[in-house]
């Protein structure tokens, strides 16, 4: 009689030890192409797909509504007017000539216009065309399909030691 | 109390240690909680950025959420997802959950995590707040699809969602409405050709092939093609999976309908007789098929450098073969007046000459064939009368009825299952049968778009060949399909489709209903997006100018391959259009009597012409001559074309006048305004305004 109650108190606490040890099951991992909001291909080639974000993605979208007329080599018309103009605007890929400016001076040649910041006047003024916040988007999207790859500039070190 | 045994004292111990051991289970387990742990990785990971004091600042053990009970949202996913508003934490070197909410239109505090994400708010273990569970059905939805939880409330297109509006386009295009009732498609008038007298249009040995493989024309090599040629397009009629007692029973049956209204468009025998035996009526008709621009709307495959591409619109069907289809009769009849067969197209009813119309009737008949386009059909007798009836049955057994219209024939009501909350189905909901796809609802929608026999063996549904961004846009608009947001408090909160419509009556809409304005251009809102919005076209243009455009369309931006046709308009129609336009298609921004010849001098032009060159560089979108950029429409002959005030005002605020138009808005003094005006009404071509035609009024 004991021995059985000892015994079901053995095994109920094993059942309840088992339980909580229970193993999870492993969720299969996701497409990291389905965690995009939008996808660009690369310019230079085509196979590789760049993953945008949101703000990336509304980045995009500007650029090609605005932009694509004489930064890229081809536009949604057809040919591109970038051969067109004198000095060649860059394409919007050129990491070699964009990575070294910071957002700031690409921010202001873009709402301020190409002869405000000593550039060419060609490029127009967009900052009463194009909201802060689309600026922002088209700048991002820049940083993100440039080749070679942006590395955003070193964060200030920290203000005080966290020993 | 007597002695107690020993057994019995080491029993009680041991029973003793194992009960405080099953009570200490409970808090350990409480301890070990996913999100608690998360918690402790969050405070370490911040710990080894720079702005540990900030994001320390803003943290708090205990669990975060997100309560607003008017929307019904208890978002628990801020525990995790602890730095959701760091904006130093958006870099994608930070690992998730911890990375910040890239910026976005709705604020997380507002709106919550699952209004968007789906997934489940309450849950506080990782797989139950992102999967399907047991008890927590609702799954995350993936980013790739995430526009379709904007498609729940907003329910027109919005610039931020290409891919929901793509798809929600498809939808129409593909013609889902007619089996299926859809949330915001409402079913148009005409989905399919009218077939009620398609017998006359075409063979039998046609209507099988086509039904066969509506979508591929396989060439010698044996590639399959798409619509004639190799295309990501879907065409408009889908693959029906038929077997050859099917096929020979419907086409025996459509090719039984004639039943229609004998058609009849007689051409004058003497003009027939002049050009029966000249050698090169067919080229002639090749030209005036070109000079008229019908590649606008339909394609031609066309062959150069051995590389066979498809030039030409999409508005109305493919032409390279149609001259192996059609029946000659038909053809004649069709171009005359094609509302007189279909009341529904789209076509206009151009304005043909004999001469013209027997041209390009011989140009299609002749050209646009391929003698081997049947080849690939066995021999097909005269129908005999069991198989058309057996087509018949067919014929709204399989569906056909749901998009084609034959006049006596009345379709099924609802003939594929209701899709208005697809959705919010819940896996528990679906019928995955014994398809090796993971069992998600995403799956489960492209599965029954692309092999529908895959999910449900008895499926009627068509099988559609869609290029993968055309399939993830219309998994995308399915899903925002949900029967509407999930709490009133959301609901409230829908922004509704607009309704525009543009529907004028009157000698105008006469002609604007004749030749279709609307198939390609906008009118307050209402109308294609092909050609330009001409809501202030009479603010815009000259009158004189409208009258010579719509005699002889020219193109103003070189860089189109598409351009207005050429409708052989009578000059009392031209006159017509153009006086509606000029009188009702007015911007209140615009006031034509505020700038007169007097303000636009010769100083002012020559001021203006060093604005246009050298500060504003506007040659690098604009060309002038032989010189400059084509973003912008060639400016040669701007001053017989657009009136002085549209000019200033367009120059002050393009995006006023055209919302979207991509002409940069700058801030430019008034003097500077009046001089590029100025400089601009000097440009024309040919010195001054061509006279107006002859029988179109006077220009003003």
């Amino acid at each position: 009689m004991k021995r059985r109650h000892l015994s079901l108190l053995v095994a109920l606490a094993l059942t309840a030890l088992a339980t909580s040890c229970q193993q999870k099951t492993i969720a299969a991992k996701p497409d990291p192409l389905s965690r995009a909001y939008d996808v660009e291909s690369d310019w230079n080639d085509p196979q590789k797909q760049i993953p945008l974000n949101y703000q990336q993605a509304q980045g995009k979208r500007v650029f090609y509504t605005y932009c694509v007329w004489c930064h890229a080599d081809s536009s949604p018309a057809g040919p591109s007017n970038r051969s067109n103009l004198t000095p060649t605007p860059p394409l919007a890929n050129d990491g070699a000539t964009f990575n070294p400016l910071s957002d700031e001076f690409v921010r202001n040649t873009i709402t301020l216009g190409g002869s405000a910041m000593g550039k060419s006047a060609m490029m127009p003024p967009w900052g009463r065309t194009l909201k802060p916040d689309e600026v922002q988007a088209v700048i991002v999207f820049m940083r993100a399909i440039a080749q070679p790859s942006y590395q955003p500039p070193a964060r200030p070190g920290p203000q005080y030691s966290v020993k | 109390m007597g002695k107690i045994p020993k057994r019995l004292r080491r029993a009680f111990a041991i029973s003793s240690v194992l009960f405080l051991g099953v009570l200490a289970v409970s808090p350990v387990k409480d301890l070990l909680q996913e999100w608690k742990q998360s918690r402790r990785d969050y405070v370490r990971f911040a710990e080894t950025r720079p702005d540990t004091k900030q994001l320390l600042a803003d943290f708090h053990p205990g669990i975060d959420q997100i309560w607003i009970p008017e929307m019904n949202v208890t978002d628990r996913c801020t525990t995790c997802h602890q730095g959701i508003h760091q904006a130093s934490l958006l870099d994608v070197s930070v690992p998730q959950p911890f990375r910040a909410h890239t910026p976005m239109p709705h604020q997380v505090e507002k709106w919550g995590c699952v209004v968007c994400h789906r997934g489940q708010g309450l849950a506080t273990e990782v797989r139950e707040a992102h999967e399907t569970t047991l008890a927590w059905e609702q799954p995350l939805l993936p980013v790739r699809y995430i526009q379709a939880s904007c498609g729940v409330c907003h329910r027109g297109t919005l610039p931020e969602t290409p891919q929901l509006d793509v798809g929600r386009e498809l939808l129409v295009k593909l013609n889902c409405a007619g089996c299926h009732r859809l949330e915001g498609i409402t079913r148009p008038a005409m989905l399919g050709p009218d077939l009620t007298s398609v017998g006359s249009k075409a063979s039998r040995a046609w209507f099988y092939k086509w039904l066969k493989e509506p979508r591929t024309i396989t060439d010698s090599n044996g590639n399959t093609t798409v619509d004639g040629v190799e295309n990501e397009e879907e065409p408009r009629m889908p693959q029906f999976r038929l077997n050859e007692k099917e096929l020979r029973a419907l086409s025996a049956y459509l090719s039984s309908l004639r039943t229609g209204p004998a058609e009849t468009a007689k051409l004058d025998p003497r003009v027939v007789a002049a050009l029966e035996r000249k050698p090169d009526t067919v080229d002639q008709g090749e030209v005036r098929f070109r000079q008229m621009f019908c590649t606008t709307c339909h394609s031609v495959a066309v062959t150069r450098a051995g590389e066979t591409k498809l030039i030409g619109g999409e508005i109305g069907p493919e032409l390279t073969k149609v001259g192996s289809k059609v029946n000659p009769d038909w053809l004649l009849a069709w171009l005359r007046n094609p509302q007189a067969s279909m009341p529904h197209s789209q076509m206009p009813r151009y304005g043909w000459s004999d001469e013209d119309l027997y041209k390009v009737t011989r140009y299609i008949l002749s050209k646009l064939t391929d003698p081997d386009l049947m080849s690939d059909v066995p021999r097909l007798e005269g129908p005999a009368q069991e198989e058309i009836q057996l087509g018949q049955r067919l014929f709204l057994e399989k569906g056909c009825a749901s998009c084609h219209f034959v006049k006596g024939v009345s379709p099924q009501a609802d003939f594929g299952p209701n899709l208005s909350n697809l959705g919010s189905k819940t896996l528990s909901q679906l019928e995955f049968s014994k398809a090796k796809i993971p069992r998600t609802l995403i799956a489960y929608i492209q599965a029954k778009i692309t092999d529908p026999v895959s999910v449900n063996p008895a499926a009627r549904m068509p099988q559609y060949q869609l290029a993968p961004r055309h399939l993830e846009a219309l998994t995308t608009a399915l899903l925002s399909m949900t029967g509407g947001p999930s709490s009133s408090g959301l609901a409230k909160l829908v922004v509704p489709a607009p309704k525009p419509g543009f529907h004028p009556a009157g000698a105008f809409g006469e002609v604007y209903e004749r030749y279709k304005c609307y198939v390609c251009h906008r009118f307050n809102g209402y109308g294609g997006t092909l050609a330009p919005d001409l809501s202030y076209e009479g603010s815009r243009a000259q009158r004189s100018w409208l009258v010579a455009f719509l005699k002889n369309p020219q193109t103003l931006r070189p860089t189109l391959t598409l351009r207005m046709p050429q409708f052989n308009m009578t000059d009392a129609e031209a006159a017509t259009l153009a006086d509606y336009l000029a009188m009702v298609t007015q911007s209140p921004a615009v006031n034509l009597g505020s700038v007169t010849s007097k303000d636009l001098t010769p100083e002012a032009a020559r001021l203006g012409k060093q604005l246009y060159e050298v500060k504003y560089q506007c040659r690098s979108c604009h060309t002038i001559g032989s010189s400059g950029g084509y973003v912008g429409p060639n400016l040669t002959n701007v001053g017989n074309w657009m009136n002085a005030a549209w000019i200033e005002e367009w120059l002050r605020d393009p995006q006023g006048l055209v919302p979207g138009t991509i002409e940069p808005r700058r801030t430019l003094p008034e003097q500077e305004v009046t001089a590029l005006a100025a400089y601009l009404m000097t440009l024309r071509q040919g010195g001054a305004a061509k006279p107006a035609a002859p029988g179109a009024g006077s220009a003003r």
